[in-house]
């Protein structure tokens, strides 16, 4: 089996891209990633999406990418996942690279979600659970994890300032992000004034809706000998059961720890030796759940470190290191394959006064919905 | 909403009816195919209990489109006394009286309605047990 190696990464700033079609949004990733590898010909092409359909009544992606690049005969198709489209994009570009079923494999994600309104977006994004048991009784997504916010925030005794400390941060590393959505730190008063969407989540604790692209190249050993790239040492993706109700522990998620538990096992690698994270955090509470499945916070604890400094891009766990999901942008079926193009920024320093110095290891942990399919990889610096 | 989806399914949304292993016994809501404690494939369509208590609950302000008319929409999620937990809309009674560990009933109520004059979608709610 091959080493699987990122040659190149591509991303298109997120927001509202008014002037651009799904289709220009992906080959402008594309081109990016592909230009800085002359040498590099796909020969697979995986898109990662979640409702193109219902954004742009456009299916059929992975096709019509190739065929804007002006490529025939290239297996090349759309994967979906929900929000964890794009992590599930990588992971079957790695594997195909892995199983030596291609060498130079193009993997984009894409989302347009400004095409469309509000309430139909609501819509959409609702389709990621189970629609004859949620949407019929008029939970949305954002509602679904109010509820999980309320519970975990009850059952902790954290309260609701405590919980603002991670869109805090996510809002300061976007500071100095070229590709992020919101490019301004807020204070503890911008979140507790913000709007109520679904009682306790307020429109700063939620992920913005963006239009987004990015592309990594993924590369076979034949060409382990280019130069500036970050190998993927671990790709793993894991399921959970899809109701949050028919979990034991709602406010763990086993689809992160099997995946990541996995990941680290593979490669001989424990949780604190990794540098930094790229964590899921669509949500104030996806965040907290997430670090605190990972173990690196305990139960009930993460709020607490996250305010006394441990997830700062200085700090002992650097998370959101261009502004995760809340700031950056979570342009839900790209989001996977931005997060493993930041990985490869921080790894092959290029991430510029976002850099976490001297970086080794970097995670990134993608979710579909809350945590109903999880893609982690570990991507490891070369040389 | 599908209207045919809803029509289908429409005795379990009207009377919480999901299944029971006969195997082993576990009750679930909504159905499942196969038992996820014991893996029986043998499942008899069965009756949740109609009390439970709040666990947790949210206010939704902006519900899907289906769901406008009603906004704000109150919103909890329900361990049932058998142990299964559900969510659903809390009724006929005030935000300010929301709070976890109330007790509450599944009743039959109107959800919302097809928006072209069609069919009207009655499913379960919760409210409030004096």
């Amino acid at each position: 089996m091959s080493r699987v190696f990122v040659a190149s990464v591509g991303l298109v700033p997120i927001g509202d891209q008014w002037h651009k079609s799904i289709s220009d949004l992906m080959v402008e990733a594309a081109l990016k990633a592909l230009d800085k590898c002359p040498w590099a010909k796909p020969d697979r092409i995986i898109v990662g999406n979640m409702f193109s359909g219902a954004s742009s009544s456009q299916e059929h992606l992975g096709a019509l990418l190739a065929s804007c690049l002006g490529l025939k005969g290239v297996p090349a198709f759309k994967v979906e996942a929900a929000c964890g489209s794009g992590g599930v994009a990588v992971h079957e570009g790695y594997v195909a690279v892995k199983a030596g079923l291609a060498d130079v494999a193009l993997v984009v994600g894409v989302e347009k979600m400004k095409d469309i309104l509000t309430p139909q977006a609501t819509k959409a994004l609702a389709m990621a659970e189970h629609a004859d048991y949620t949407q019929v009784v008029g939970t949305t997504f954002i509602s679904l994890n109010a509820l999980i916010m309320r519970y975990y925030m009850e059952k902790y005794g954290v309260t609701r300032e405590e919980m603002a400390a991670f869109p805090i941060i996510a809002h300061k590393n976007a500071v100095t992000a070229p590709h992020a959505q919101f490019k301004r730190a807020i204070t503890l008063q911008d979140v507790l004034n913000s709007p109520m969407i679904s009682d306790p989540i307020r429109l700063l604790d939620s992920s913005p809706a963006g239009d987004g692209a990015a592309a990594v190249l993924l590369v076979s050993e034949r060409y382990a000998s280019k130069e500036n790239l970050v190998e993927i040492i671990a790709s793993e993706v894991a399921n959970n059961y899809f109701l949050v109700v028919e979990r034991e522990d709602p406010l763990f998620l086993e689809a992160t720890y099997i995946a990541l538990k996995r990941a680290l096992d593979k490669t001989g690698l424990k949780i604190t030796d990794i540098d930094f994270f790229e964590i899921h955090d669509a949500f104030t509470i996806t965040a907290a759940l997430s670090l605190e499945t990972m173990g690196l916070s305990e139960r009930g604890k993460a709020p607490r470190d996250a305010l006394n400094g441990k997830f700062e891009l200085n700090g002992e766990f650097p998370i959101s290191t261009f502004g995760g999901l809340k700031a950056r942008g979570h342009p839900v079926g790209a989001t996977g394959v931005y997060q493993v193009a930041e990985a490869y920024l921080q790894l092959t320093d290029q991430a510029g006064p976002n850099q976490v110095k001297g970086a080794k290891y970097g995670l990134t942990h993608n979710f579909g919905a809350l945590d109903i399919t999880t893609a982690v990889h570990i991507l490891k610096r070369v040389g | 909403m599908i209207p045919i989806a809803f029509w289908r399914n429409r005795r379990r949304y009207y009377n919480l009816i999901g299944n029971k292993c006969k195997s082993c016994g576990k009750e679930y809501y909504p159905p499942v195919h196969i038992c996820k404690k014991c893996g029986s494939k043998d499942l008899v369509d069965w009756e949740m209990p109609k009390e439970g208590k709040v666990i947790s609950y949210t206010i939704l302000l902006e519900p899907a489109e289906e769901f406008k008319p009603y906004a704000p929409i109150y919103l909890g999620l329900i361990e049932l006394t058998n142990g299964v937990k559900v969510i659903g809309m809390l009724t006929d009674v005030r935000k300010e009286d929301i709070r976890i560990g109330m007790k509450v009933r599944a009743t039959l109520r109107k959800l919302t309605e097809d928006r072209d004059g069609g069919q009207i979608f009655y499913g379960y709610k919760f409210v409030p047990v004096e």
